[in-house]
């Protein structure tokens, strides 16, 4: 397009200052992003140097939070539980939603019904999701169980844990087959006729084309998930409620234990605090990795 | 149409925002009584209607589902919007909002109603004092918790409900041989299995073990009580006395009890309201087949076979900044109406009042209700749940520990250095 | 030169508007869909995992449509696989009338003022980012950046205080301002990437016309980003619509319940009446199923640019 030349030219030198905001337009966001955001950040760091039960005031105990986070074994659980559904769900929903993804991009009219079908589980809420599966996979009554003999998958902690990683799967593949989809149906086909004169297998062109050039989308979708799985919270809470015991117990899910029925809101704001931690570097990798101009760019990977 | 749209919009803006901001419950005209979710709660919600009767203010109930209920009453406790007259157990669990002031003592009550406050067991009104200070009114029978077993199951399997350890371990196997879940085991709720502990340890080593850590002696979890009790539980797990789904089947959504009414479980161990459940589930089951039994002896423990566990009773108590604290005073002082008495009876509960024995024979099951009545009576010792005798930190981390006990992630040898060596 | 900056997409100059990945709204100026591998014989294998996918999909929604048409006293004794031999509505009758269709509008009132909130904060600011390119203007945009990735359920302990402190507790504005709040810096991100694209010969046209900040807002910058507005409206609203934590935490009445935690409360009301649940489950996503057929294309659009940012 032609606005590209113009668009690189310096700023300040081109263009007249007339009809340019001023400051002041960012400040409605800016101060409610700052009362509702961040001053709950900064809250989060100093509640978690103090005792609170949630119904005095929050009265300053120092850094002893952060000593008895250090050696609470829940805490390093719930790190290594943490770490490992990200990985894991990573692990599971980039290979199917980017194959299902790339197949789905396809013009046949069969792969645009069965897309329709793929999308569903999308309009269906977290906690609808969550509910519909603790329901099937209930061994007395629900509609699996009632078939014969079912295994209580929730209440074994390693099959619980899998149960999560599946659910959180199922919901999410949808979206990232979705950003799959947009991504192969940019690359230029041009690519695959080259390829095809070549006569490169659909191996071939699938691994020295597709996957190159969805490299991007595949950025995009992963920190997506990145940041997604931070937010698992809600299924574990409504499948497993952090069990059997502490199977389940990610970090999100032991702040909110810690805080809203343990009441030891200063344990759980130190809890939160890695959470801002983490995910304060994540956006910040993320910045850096994606490059601020990349914003926009990643889309031309799609 | 630009100033159409932009009217337009404005409307909606205005509309959004008096609807957005509406504080719940309309509590500015209401009086907002807050109720534990469960089939007796009939009763207070009968009680709500008479008062609206001849009330200038109107009462309504809030159910709150009993799985999150502390949960739920803690949060709005620390907000601007806490309900009138709330639900509670009394003891440790009123204790934090005592400390905050956030409740109206009820002496003022006690002196002017003295009918009223003699009219409950002493006992029973001593669980919901605070140094001194009464806080709270009795507002439902006596829950002792009690083996409860399908009685068409037994017959069936020609068996007798089991009277001392030996007697349920050797039903164990007997149900297990037949393809019978032993007891049903409401596991996704951690409360339902802590009733096993607290009896075990009871049984084990008496009342003075739990005393001991309700105290606050952290070193009360090492009393080689504890560690048998947990060993009993790990032995009934592994004998498959729950069988293999208990871990995810509720007791607040009901499956445990279907489990027990559908013949798919023989035995259950509940609180005694497990009668009004089935009474409203499953009314055929309660009238004919549901049979009731103490927990059996532990002929070697320490403890009194007589003692038992569960919750005295369940209690209201006031709000101090209500705007209603007169008409709330006036609701509680209906928990000892005859109406108020006679409802709770009909729902199979025995009241915690003096002359609750001259009701019982009004019981849809007098039977029933002779046997809890006289079970509470003679007990030398009633043991409050652990969870609501404990600050909720502790408690929710006994609750875990005790999870894992029963899924087998940790042994009965670590889950008592666990809650030891809790901060 | 399209081509070129798709080879190379780091350095891409593409418009980052979310039209652009639409399924069937590729301008003219791009490439045709990559069919090149399809144009050759069927791929089995891939057919065949598609097949997989759809049973893993379909079949448990298969299974939630049949046992909400199961009468609950046939629920237990049937096959979860066969539909019921008398379908009833019953369930989804129980369901309406444990108060669903209130939560359903109590979550329509949450989305839609977060939505309206999310735009009107976001345009102007994405506006000012793009335009305006001060330090200050800089220096808003990286606080926006780092709170990209931070959950709102890291700071569920201070905004029940904040929200209690505004004595907003248990009104549905309690659960607006947060929410809205943290949806903020993805869509700050995407509106600024919309916004760039905005060529600059449009704003000079229209500050030779004379128009103020205000006019060239509302009459250029609006309208040329409306895709990437589509895009945030989509964001904020599956936000709201998805929000579980905060009302669970900042909510207690039924006045004010949403449909997600009425949801997670009908587990406790309905018991084993696993129909009449699973009944609710279904009405709750009526709403979304409605804009789906409705802006099937767009809403679809709009999740795609959600990752395009």
């Amino acid at each position: 397009m032609s606005v590209t030349a113009t668009r690189r030219t310096p700023p300040e030198s081109s263009g007249s200052r007339v009809g340019r905001p001023g400051a002041v337009w960012t400040l409605p966001a800016l101060l409610f992003f700052g009362v509702f955001a961040v001053l709950p950040m900064g809250l989060v760091g100093y509640l978690s140097l103090t005792a609170w039960d949630g119904l005095g005031s929050p009265s300053f105990v120092g850094a002893r939070n952060w000593e008895r986070l250090l050696g609470d074994p829940v805490m390093h659980q719930a790190m290594g539980l943490s770490v490992a559904l990200t990985t894991l769900s990573w692990l599971v929903q980039t290979p199917i939603s980017l194959l299902l993804g790339v197949w789905a991009s396809g013009p046949q009219r069969n792969r645009a019904i069965l897309s329709a079908i793929f999308f569903v589980p999308l309009l269906l809420s977290t906690a609808a999701i969550a509910i519909l599966w603790r329901a099937l996979l209930q061994p007395d009554f629900g509609p699996l169980g009632r078939l014969g003999a079912f295994p209580d998958l929730l209440g074994g902690s390693t099959t619980a844990f899998l149960v999560i990683v599946f659910v959180t799967a199922w919901q999410f593949i949808p979206l990232h087959t979705l950003l799959y989809q947009g991504g192969a149906r940019q690359i230029p086909v041009s690519l695959y006729q080259a390829a095809e004169i070549d006569g490169a297998s659909r191996f071939g062109a699938f691994w020295h084309i597709t996957l190159p050039q969805l490299r991007n989308t595949i950025t995009t979708s992963s920190v997506l998930m990145v940041v997604g799985t931070l937010t698992y919270f809600e299924t574990v809470l409504i499948l497993t409620g952090g069990g059997p015991g502490t199977a389940t117990t990610i970090v999100p899910y032991l702040m909110y234990e810690s805080g809203f029925e343990g009441w030891e809101m200063g344990y759980a704001s130190a809890v939160a605090c890695t959470l801002v931690v983490v995910a304060t570097a994540v956006s910040l990798a993320m910045v850096r990795f994606t490059g601020f101009g990349a914003m926009r760019s990643t889309r031309e990977g799609m | 149409m630009t100033t159409l749209r932009t009217g337009a919009a404005g409307a909606l803006a205005v509309t959004l925002a008096t609807a957005l901001t509406a504080c719940g419950g309309g509590d500015d005209s209401q009086m907002q009584v807050w109720m534990y979710q469960d089939s007796l709660a009939v009763v207070q919600k009968d009680a709500v209607e008479r008062f609206n009767e001849d009330s200038e203010i109107e009462a309504v109930v809030n159910e709150v589902p009993g799985d999150s209920y502390e949960d739920r009453v803690r949060t709005v406790m620390g907000s601007n919007d806490q309900p009138d007259v709330f639900f509670n157990w009394g003891a440790g669990n009123i204790r934090p909002y005592v400390d905050e002031e956030i409740l109206l003592p009820l002496d003022d009550l006690m002196e002017s109603e003295p009918e009223f406050a003699d009219s409950f067991i002493p006992s029973i009104m001593e669980a919901a004092e605070i140094d001194g200070t009464q806080y709270g009114v009795p507002l439902r029978g006596t829950q002792p918790v009690l083996l409860f077993y399908n009685e068409a199951v037994f017959e069936d399997v020609g068996v007798e409900p089991p009277e001392t350890w030996e007697d349920l371990l050797g039903l164990v196997d007997t149900f297990t041989e037949e393809g019978i879940t032993p007891f049903a085991l409401g596991g996704s709720e951690t409360w339902t299995m802590q009733m096993w502990l607290q009896y075990l340890v009871d049984r084990e080593g008496g009342a003075e073990v739990f005393n001991r850590i309700e105290a606050g002696d952290p070193e009360g979890w090492r009393d080689p009580a504890m560690l048998r009790a947990a060993e009993h539980v790990s032995e009934l797990v592994d004998r498959g006395a729950f069988g293999d789904n208990f871990a995810s089947v509720s007791f607040t959504e009901g499956a445990a009890s279907t489990l027990l009414s559908e013949g798919e479980a023989a035995m259950h161990l509940m609180g005694s309201w497990e009668y009004s459940t089935h009474l409203d589930q499953a009314p055929d089951f309660a009238e004919n087949d549901l049979g009731y039994a103490p927990f059996p002896e532990m002929p070697e423990g320490e403890g009194d076979p007589a003692n038992v566990t569960g919750n005295p009773t369940n209690y209201f108590s006031v709000t101090a900044d209500s705007e209603y604290t007169e008409e709330a005073t006036e609701f509680l002082q209906m928990t000892d109406d005859d109406a108020y008495v006679q409802d709770m009876v009909d729902n199979g509960e025995v009241p915690t009042t003096t002359d609750a024995e001259e009701y019982l024979d009004d019981s849809p099951n007098p039977e029933f209700a002779t046997f809890q009545y006289e079970l509470v009576q003679n007990a030398p010792h009633f043991q409050l749940s652990w969870d609501q005798a404990l600050e909720p930190e502790v408690s929710t981390a006994m609750l875990n520990e005790i999870e894992r006990l029963f899924t087998e992630q940790i042994t009965p040898e670590e889950f008592v250095e666990l809650m030891a060596e809790k901060p | 030169m399209t081509g070129m900056s798709q080879m190379a997409p780091e350095h891409g100059t593409e418009p980052a508007t979310p039209t652009a990945p639409a399924p069937s709204g590729a301008p003219p100026s791009r490439t045709r869909p990559a069919r090149g591998s399809s144009r050759r014989r069927p791929n089995l294998l891939a057919g065949a995992g598609a097949f997989l996918w759809l049973l893993v999909v379909g079949v448990p929604l298969y299974t939630l449509l049949v046992a909400t048409l199961q009468r609950s006293e046939n629920y237990m004794a049937s096959n979860p696989l066969v539909p019921p031999a008398e379908p009833t509505l019953d369930n989804y009758v129980t369901a309406i009338e444990s108060g669903l269709l209130g939560f359903v509008w109590n979550t329509l009132l949450v989305t839609v003022a977060v939505v309206a909130l999310v735009v009107a904060l976001t345009t102007t600011t994405a506006f000012a980012i793009v335009r305006a390119r001060t330090r200050w203007t800089t220096g808003v945009f990286r606080v926006f950046l780092i709170g990209l990735a931070i959950p709102l359920q890291a700071v569920v302990v201070p905004v029940y205080l904040i929200i209690v402190e505004l004595g907003l507790y248990d009104s549905l504005m309690a659960i607006v301002l947060p929410t809205a709040a943290f949806a903020l810096p993805v869509c700050v991100l995407i509106l600024t990437g919309s916004m760039r694209d905005i060529s600059d010969e449009l704003y000079e046209a229209m500050a030779l016309d004379g128009a103020g900040s205000v006019r060239t807002f509302v009459q250029l910058v609006l309208p040329m980003s409306r895709p990437g507005i589509s895009t945030v409206g989509v964001y904020a609203a599956i936000q709201a619509w998805n929000g579980f934590l905060f009302p669970l935490v900042l909510t207690q009445s039924e006045e004010n319940r949403l449909i997600t935690l009425g949801l997670y409360e009908f587990q406790g009301q309905f018991r084993v009446d696993i129909p009449g649940l699973l009944a609710a489950v279904v009405l709750s996503a009526v709403p979304i199923l409605i804009v789906y057929l409705i802006a099937r294309r767009s809403l679809v659009a709009g999740l795609m640019g959600v990752g395009g940012k």
